[in-house]
Order: C-alpha cells, then structure tokens, then sequence
C-alpha cells in the first residue's frame, strides 16, 4: 500500500457493540491508509464491519481502540474536536439519502452550510450546477425522483468543498440507470475539485469505478486491488 | 431557510395540536381569572360608585360586610349620627339588604327610601321606567299603621295581606333593576314578576353601574324579610361633609366610632373586604390555571420529544454534518418558542371571545380582560415552553448518530 501524502491513516483500529457477554467485535485491529485525492471502494459481505468503519473514520463514533489520523493529525477523543474535524473536513452521503423532508433540495444544502458556519456565497447554487439538479432545487425530497434524492445529498457532502466525503452504500436504493448517473457525478467531482472519496460498497461494477478497492472480511482490511486507469 | 419553522408547516397537525394545548391553557389562565376576579370587582366598582365614604355596621361584623343582611341595627342611628356629628356627617342613609331570585339566581337586593335614591344611583340614571313608590306613600301608610297599632297598645305583630301589600294606591311591591338583570332575566319596565310568594311591578331599569342589581322600598323589605320590625336595618351608609383639610375618611370613622360602639368602615376599604371574604375563589382558580398550564406544557414536552425521536434521523444527520450542542439545543428551543408564540396569541384572542361568549350568554357574568393577566400568562407560557423543551433539546444532543442511521 503506497502510503505517500495519506489524508485519512487508521491504526490498530477496535470496535464493538453491546455490552458483557453480548458484547460483539466488529472491528479488529483494522489499518487503514487513504490517500489525498484518492477514490477509494471498500467491499466485503455484509455485517463484517464497512459501515462502522466509515463511522469511525468519519468521526460519528469513537472507536474502543487505535488511533484515526485525518490530514495528519490524530483525531483526539473530545467530542468537539471532533465535532470540528467533521465540521470542516468530511461530508457524508448516505444510503437513504436523508435529506431532511421539511426542507427543500436547495435548503438542504443551505442548512448544511449554515450548521457548519459557513457564508452560502452562491455555495448552494454551484453545486446544483454542478451536478444538474437547479430544476428541482425548490421541491421537497418527497417530490424528487430517487436519482435526484440521492445528488441532493451528494451536492450537501460535498457544497462545503471538504476534503473527504465518505459515502456509505449510496447506489443501495438506486436502479442501474441512476447507479450509472451517480458514478459520473462521482467521478466528476473527484476530477473537478480533488476531493477524497471513501465509498462503501457491495456492488463490483460501483467499485469497478474508482482508483482502487479494499476488501474487507472479519473486522479486518485483507486485499486492496488497485484499479487499471 | 429556517428549520424549526420548514418542520413546524411540515409537520402542520402536530403543530396545531401543540400550539392548540398552549392556546387552551393561556385562554383559560386570562379567562378564569378574568372571570372570577372580573365578577368580585364589578361588584367592587358598583359598591363604590355610591355617593358616601362610610359604612356602618354592628360591632363585631364588619369582615362581613360583604355578605351581610337583615336586620342588623337600629334605623334611629341614622338621625342620632346626623345630629351628634353636623360637621362630618351630611347625611345617614339606612339600607335593608336581602335577596331575590330574579333572573335564575339570587339577587342582592338594596331597599332605600325612595328619597335617597340619588346617593345609590350617582351618575347613573333610570334608562327606563320610574322609581319604586316615587312618593313613598308606602313607607308613610305603613309607618302610619305600625304607629297606630303601637298607640292602641296592641302586642300583635300588625298583619299585612298580600293585597295591602300591592294595593296599587301604596306602590309596595315595586323593584327597579339594572340593565344587565333585565337582559339576563328579559325584563321589561312594567312587566310584573313573582319573588318571595309575591308579584313584584318592574318600574324601571337603572343604568348599569348602580350599586346593586335589584331596589326596593326600605319598608317594604322590612315588612316582608324583617318580620315587619321597621325600626332596624342592615347597615347605615354615610355621606360625609366635605373633610378638613388633612382628614381621611378613615379619620372621620374612627371619630364617630368614639362616640358609637359600631364598625365604622370607609368605603375604600370595601374592595379589600370582598377580596378577603371570597380570597379563597381566587385561590381555587389559580390552582385550576396552575394545573392547566402543567398540562399543557406536559402536552409540549411531549409533543417536541415526539418530533426528536420521529426526527432522531434528521437531528443525526445535522450532527454529522458537524452540528454543535449549542445549534441542535437551539433547534429545538427555537421550534417550541414558535409554537408557545401561536399558542399564546391565539390563547389570548380565544380569552378575548370568550370573554366576549361568557358576557353575551350569562349578562350578570363580568370577565375582565387585564394587561397584568395577559402578561403573566405570556411570562407563564414562555417559561413554560423553555421547561418543557429542556428534555427533548437533552434528548436531541444524545441522539447517537450511527444508531439513527442503522435502520438503513
């Protein structure tokens, strides 16, 4: 694994869920290196711990053990600090989308900027562009098409141009044709502004589409195939 | 954009049940009171607004000046004050007090002579009709039948028919009402109603805001509730000649008092009188609204920890877009504010129309509708709706981002 310049490094990394005899180790002793710019697929069967990874890595849960090191620094255990990191650094996509339902596409991503402190400076906008959405930029999740349900949360992960964006299994709900949308608006961003994507997934012909795919079994990281360009 | 408004039009039946709780609570806090306090002072205002700065009394009862009625004291108190003191007393108007049931419900009635009518009345006038017995033949037939009854030295109490009573030429049973009484009970001047086994003649229909609701003739009250003694009263009212310089009414009672072993109280002191005699309706009110605030805010603080729970996902993901404690707390106080703001002002404009209801259904009722109720319910629903949205914004911090996502 080449580890030059790695925007997110994991070492050691344990985690586990429940408590006394129930207790259920999920990740063990995981290493990580991701590196700057870098699109990256994580693959493996379900229940063997991608998602809790992404969590830990993304910040949204502590880990029991090891360390996390995003931008070179090892992430501390205070909850604001790291409620700063993830503030400025990383944007989520999930699955489901969760795009708050009150809200339209276009406040979505508006929220979002304004949780994270920042000035909006046509922000909202040139995403939308970006990602070809402006025509539903006033409607309600409940109004929009699943394919653009899911850009709208791309365009909120990405609209404070963080370093990392971490997207957990965001071509789940999507039918091929919108599968294949995602993945261009994927690649583009990944070309157009250099970010570093983390993504889960369980689909070969998704992860066929980035720079390279790690395997993961057991809690563990035990292949990593890096991808012909 | 702002969240907490974008859920409360989203989420429109839950925000209406919430505001509607608070609204419910806030109109009853401003119209109970108003009601119950409303109600005590009109009787307050309406006792005075007579013409005279002192009440006298018995010894002993003066705390229930209020309530009291019947025979009392001795009518001849009112000269003998007159006369003992003609530098303070202009004038000692006796007063009988008794009831009846007009208009559904037991009525203070104040019977006066005819000739002081003015002292009761004030500035206000008859709107309709004329006073009872206007020549007080009555009183003078009846004084003159009592007298000749005690000259023949006769010990029979003197009996009088139904029919001496309502011999039109003696105008006994006459009664002038308000006009709130002949709203309530649809009363009309010369319409002739039965009270106390007697058919009374409506002659007229005071201005509202005279003393009391019903008038009759002194004598003919003390001849029906008085066990026809009419030498003794209820209370004697006294108008004072205008004071010294420096001297309060309160003075002029206690000087009075000196030479009469009687409660002397200033009307002043009347208010205060009634508020303690019926202290304890305010009290239970108060409770009422105490309990129906907590409910209500019980009410919110369940609702808003509804929507944490049903939002759990949402809050989730503003956290992991890096939403502080601080940003998450505010959503949730900012969200119960605004529906407190509407529940509170529709709170206040149902108190208003109930008011309004309460007054136009039941005409004897007054609510009083007061800017220091008002505030206190809006300080009440304020603090409120920070209480009761404490645990869901404690709630909304605690949500665990990765076990609101799980369900994916």
């Amino acid at each position: 694994m080449n580890n030059v310049n790695p925007v997110i490094s994991a070492r050691n990394l344990q985690k586990s869920y429940g408590h006394g005899t129930v207790k259920s180790e999920v990740l063990k002793g995981l290493e990580i290196d991701v590196r700057k710019g870098e699109f990256l697929a994580i693959m493996g069967p379900s229940g063997c711990g991608k998602s809790t990874l992404l969590y830990v890595l993304g910040l949204m849960t502590p880990q029991d053990g090891g360390t996390v090191d995003i931008e070179g620094t090892t992430v501390p255990s205070g909850e604001q600090v790291r409620t700063f990191i993830r503030r400025n650094t990383i944007g989520f996509v999930f699955q489901r989308f969760n795009l708050i339902s009150s809200l339209s596409g276009e406040d979505n991503i508006k929220i979002s900027l304004k949780v994270r402190g920042m000035a909006e400076n046509g922000r909202t906008a040139a995403v939308m562009e970006q990602l070809g959405i402006m025509e539903a930029a006033k409607r309600k999740p409940s109004e929009m098409s699943i394919g653009e349900q899911q850009r709208f949360a791309i365009a909120r992960a990405m609209a404070h141009d963080p370093a990392i964006i971490m997207a957990d299994e965001p071509t789940g709900n999507l039918d091929r044709g919108n599968t294949e949308k995602l993945l261009v608006s994927f690649r583009e961003i990944h070309e157009s502004r250099n970010h570093t994507i983390l993504m889960i997934t369980h689909d070969p012909h998704v992860a066929s589409c980035t720079d390279r795919i790690l395997y993961m079994a057991d809690g563990r990281l035990h292949k990593s195939e890096t991808q012909p360009s | 954009m702002n969240l907490p408004i974008a859920n409360i039009r989203h989420h429109k039946s839950r925000s209406l049940l919430s505001s509607s709780g608070i609204a419910i609570a806030v109109c009853m806090l401003v119209a109970m009171t108003g009601l119950s306090r409303g109600s005590l002072y009109e009787i307050a205002e309406r006792m005075e607004s007579v013409d005279a700065e002192l009440i006298v009394v018995p010894h002993g009862v003066s705390d229930s000046i209020p309530t009291l009625g019947g025979m009392k004291l001795y009518e001849n108190i009112a000269p003998k004050l007159e006369k003992e003191f003609p530098d303070l007393v202009q004038k000692a108007v006796p007063v009988f007090i008794c009831s009846l049931k007009l208009g559904g419900q037991d009525q203070r009635v104040m019977a006066i002579s005819p000739d002081n009518w003015r002292i009761f009345s004030k500035s206000h006038n008859l709107a309709e009709g004329r006073l009872f017995d206007p020549e007080n033949r009555f009183g003078r037939w009846l004084e003159k039948v009592k007298k000749t009854a005690a000259d023949s030295s006769d010990d029979d109490p003197v009996e009088l028919t139904r029919k001496d009573l309502s011999n039109p030429s003696h105008n006994g049973l006459e009664l002038v009402i308000d006009q709130r009484l002949a709203a309530a009970g649809n009363y009309r001047c010369g319409q002739t109603v039965t009270a106390a086994n007697q058919t009374w003649t409506v002659t007229g229909i005071a201005e509202t805001g005279v003393t009391t609701r019903v008038f009759m003739p002194i004598r003919t009250a003390q001849q029906l509730f008085g066990v026809g003694d009419i030498t003794k009263c209820t209370m004697i009212f006294i108008k004072l000649r205008p004071l010294a310089s420096g001297m309060t009414p309160g003075q002029a009672a206690q000087k009075i008092r000196s030479a009469f072993p009687l409660d002397i109280m200033p009307m002043s002191d009347y208010r205060g009188a009634l508020e303690q005699k019926f202290g304890i309706l305010f009290t239970y009110v108060d409770i009422v609204n105490i309990i129906a605030l907590l409910i209500a805010f019980l009410f919110v603080t369940s609702t808003l920890y509804t929507m944490v729970l049903h939002r759990a996902r949402e809050i989730a993901i503003l956290k992991s877009c890096g939403a502080s404690t601080a940003f998450t707390v505010s959503q949730v106080l900012y969200e119960s504010a605004i529906l407190t703001a509407i529940g509170t002002a529709f709170g206040i404009a149902g108190s208003f129309a109930a008011a309004w209801l309460i007054e136009t259904w039941q005409p004897l009722l007054t609510v009083e509708i007061s800017l220091k109720w008002i505030s206190l319910a809006v300080a009440a629903a304020v603090t409120g709706s920070f209480l009761s949205a404490i645990y869901p914004a404690w709630s909304a911090i605690k949500t665990d981002m990765v076990e609101a996502m799980r369900y994916e």
